[in-house]
């Protein structure tokens, strides 16, 4: 199964290397645990996110064909990414470059006069719950287990850019995940042994694009969200996306004072509660970098 | 004509004509009518070209008005902001109404981009990204200010051209310190940087991370800038 073709390579993002290193370390150790492996692109530089195409189209472009073109060279067929952003701008590259071959043409000229590989958007993307639900599937996950979750109740929460749009992630083909009714975390979260609370907002917007330039907006989504997980009698939101979990969580201090403190649940990321499952510890889950207060709920259960 | 159940009809609805007349009979007096009449006297077609020959908007004349991509919108259906309305962007963009396009300029740059509406569309018009390009070509026009969002952006690239990875807290800071944010106060980002060093995340001195070879990379990137007009501020 592992030849040279079947290696993953896996982007980490600026964000895994600033604000969420929890979300790095847990994600590592779950990995570790279920004997999946991943080779990191050297040297990656940023996607551009959803940031870079309002200024120019190939830039755009440009920008994550490049880490795609390591990818490539290091042999790998696919690109794993742990953060929505960085998997829909990864997506849309390779949907601009297989489809025209204008730009195609351009992307080449420009990668190699920088210095990187051509590239012919053949590297294929996915999330990194898209590889865990693939490799490790729900039955090896429920082997790993060593501390199930009983009685811990969840609001999975998967945010936009994780399968929309189909045109750009492949959703709903193949192995992916549905495009409308994402199910893979609450699956996840079901085989740890947790309780997933049915949650409709699972994939409404977190606001994070505009997370600081229009506060009005990402506050508002925020609190829609944590009140819905809470109306859900959930304990914990759960998040698989380095941004919704900065943007929700940094604004919970305006949330209790606009919404009141019952609204407002701790926001962790799915592998942070995989680890725990796993039998780290709090300490190795990196729980006390979240800003809300994860550790606390799980110490009154007992974990 | 009498208008029969006039009742039905709110007052600000019908209109009086003193003198009208339809192929030879007399039709003068009450009139309910459901749309005022409006004449469109300037518009300007290469709106629909700009917008069209730029492979973002490349879409826009798939579009056949259904109204998919507003009735699913996250900011038009969830936030509640009814006058921000997709489709009627691409409308006005397509048949170049100018005036009533640029009534759009405080509304349309707070597209969050989260893809719903390219999601469902049933005609593949990228709806999001026909948005942006309608966006961005208004500020370049001189027809919309620069925005919140547009400085933000502005602010991403600067800081990504500077070492080819993004740093967040610097990108924070710099945006929170030019907008004058009252909302982050001394106290808020005190308390979140302790948070950030507590936890090993904010990267002590001035040592970034870098992509090797980004020099050479930042030339490139800067000439497609430059192809595509977009001017880099310092």
């Amino acid at each position: 199964m592992n030849s040279k073709n079947d290696e993953l390579a896996f982007y980490p993002g600026c964000s895994l290397d600033g604000m969420g290193k929890a979300y790095r370390k847990s994600s590592e150790l779950v990995n570790r645990d279920l004997g999946i492996e991943m080779k990191e692109i050297v040297n990656y530089n940023c996607c551009g996110a959803t940031e870079v195409k309002t200024a120019s189209y190939d830039l755009s472009v440009f920008l994550p064909s490049r880490n795609l073109a390591l990818a490539k060279q290091m042999g790998s067929s696919a690109v794993v990414a742990p953060c929505n952003g960085c998997v829909f701008s990864l997506g849309r590259a390779n949907r601009a470059i297989t489809e025209d071959a204008e730009t195609r043409k351009r992307i080449n000229s420009y990668l190699n006069r920088a210095g990187a590989p051509s590239y012919e958007g053949d590297v294929e993307v996915k999330h990194i719950i898209e590889v865990i639900y693939e490799r490790a599937g729900i039955e090896g996950v429920r082997r790993r287990v060593r501390r199930p979750l009983t009685g811990i109740r969840v609001a999975c929460y998967y945010g936009c850019l994780y399968t929309r749009p189909k045109i750009y992630t492949g959703a709903g083909t193949g192995k992916k995940d549905n495009p409308e009714h994402p199910h893979f975390m609450d699956d996840l979260m079901s085989a740890i042994g947790a309780d997933v609370v049915d949650f409709p907002l699972k994939t409404v917007c977190c606001g994070g694009g505009h997370a600081i330039a229009d506060r009005e907006v990402s506050v508002g989504f925020s609190a829609a969200i944590l009140n819905e997980a809470a109306r859900a009698g959930a304990d914990f939101l759960v998040t698989m996306c380095p941004l919704g979990h900065m943007n929700i969580e940094a604004n919970i201090p305006v949330i209790e004072k606009q919404y009141g403190k019952e609204v407002v649940r701790p926001v962790v990321y799915f592998t942070q509660l995989m680890a725990l499952a796993f039998g780290h510890s709090r300490r190795e889950a990196r729980l006390s970098d979240n800003f809300s207060d994860a550790g606390r709920v799980l110490r009154e259960r007992g974990f | 004509m009498p208008i029969h159940e006039k009742h039905l009809i709110e007052a600000d609805k019908i209109i009086e004509k003193e003198k009208a007349e339809l192929e030879g009979r007399d039709v003068s007096g009450q009139w309910n009518t459901f749309i005022e009449q409006r004449i469109l006297s300037q518009y300007e077609p290469e709106i629909f070209q700009k917008i069209y020959s730029r492979p973002e908007g490349r879409t826009i004349n798939r579009c056949w008005q259904c109204g998919t991509c507003t009735s699913g919108c996250c900011m038009h259906t969830d936030f509640g902001l009814r006058e921000f309305n997709p489709r009627y962007f691409i409308y006005l963009a397509r048949i170049g109404d100018v005036e009533e396009l640029k009534k759009q300029k405080d509304v349309i740059w707070r597209c969050l981009a989260c893809n719903k509406c390219v999601e469902r569309c049933p005609k593949d018009v990228r709806v999001e990204e026909v948005v942006h390009a309608i966006e961005s070509y208004m500020r370049k026009k001189g027809w919309a200010p620069d925005n919140p969002a547009s400085r933000w952006d502005d602010e991403y690239l600067r800081n990504v051209m500077k070492t080819g990875i993004l740093d967040e807290i610097s990108l924070l800071r710099n945006y929170i310190r030019d907008e004058k944010l009252e909302e982050f106060d001394t106290h808020y980002m005190m308390r979140m940087a302790l948070k950030l060093l507590k936890t090993g995340r904010v990267r002590t001195g001035p040592v970034r991370h870098r992509t090797k070879g980004w020099n050479r990379i930042r030339k490139v990137a800067e000439e497609i800038l430059e192809k595509d007009g977009y001017e880099l501020k310092e």
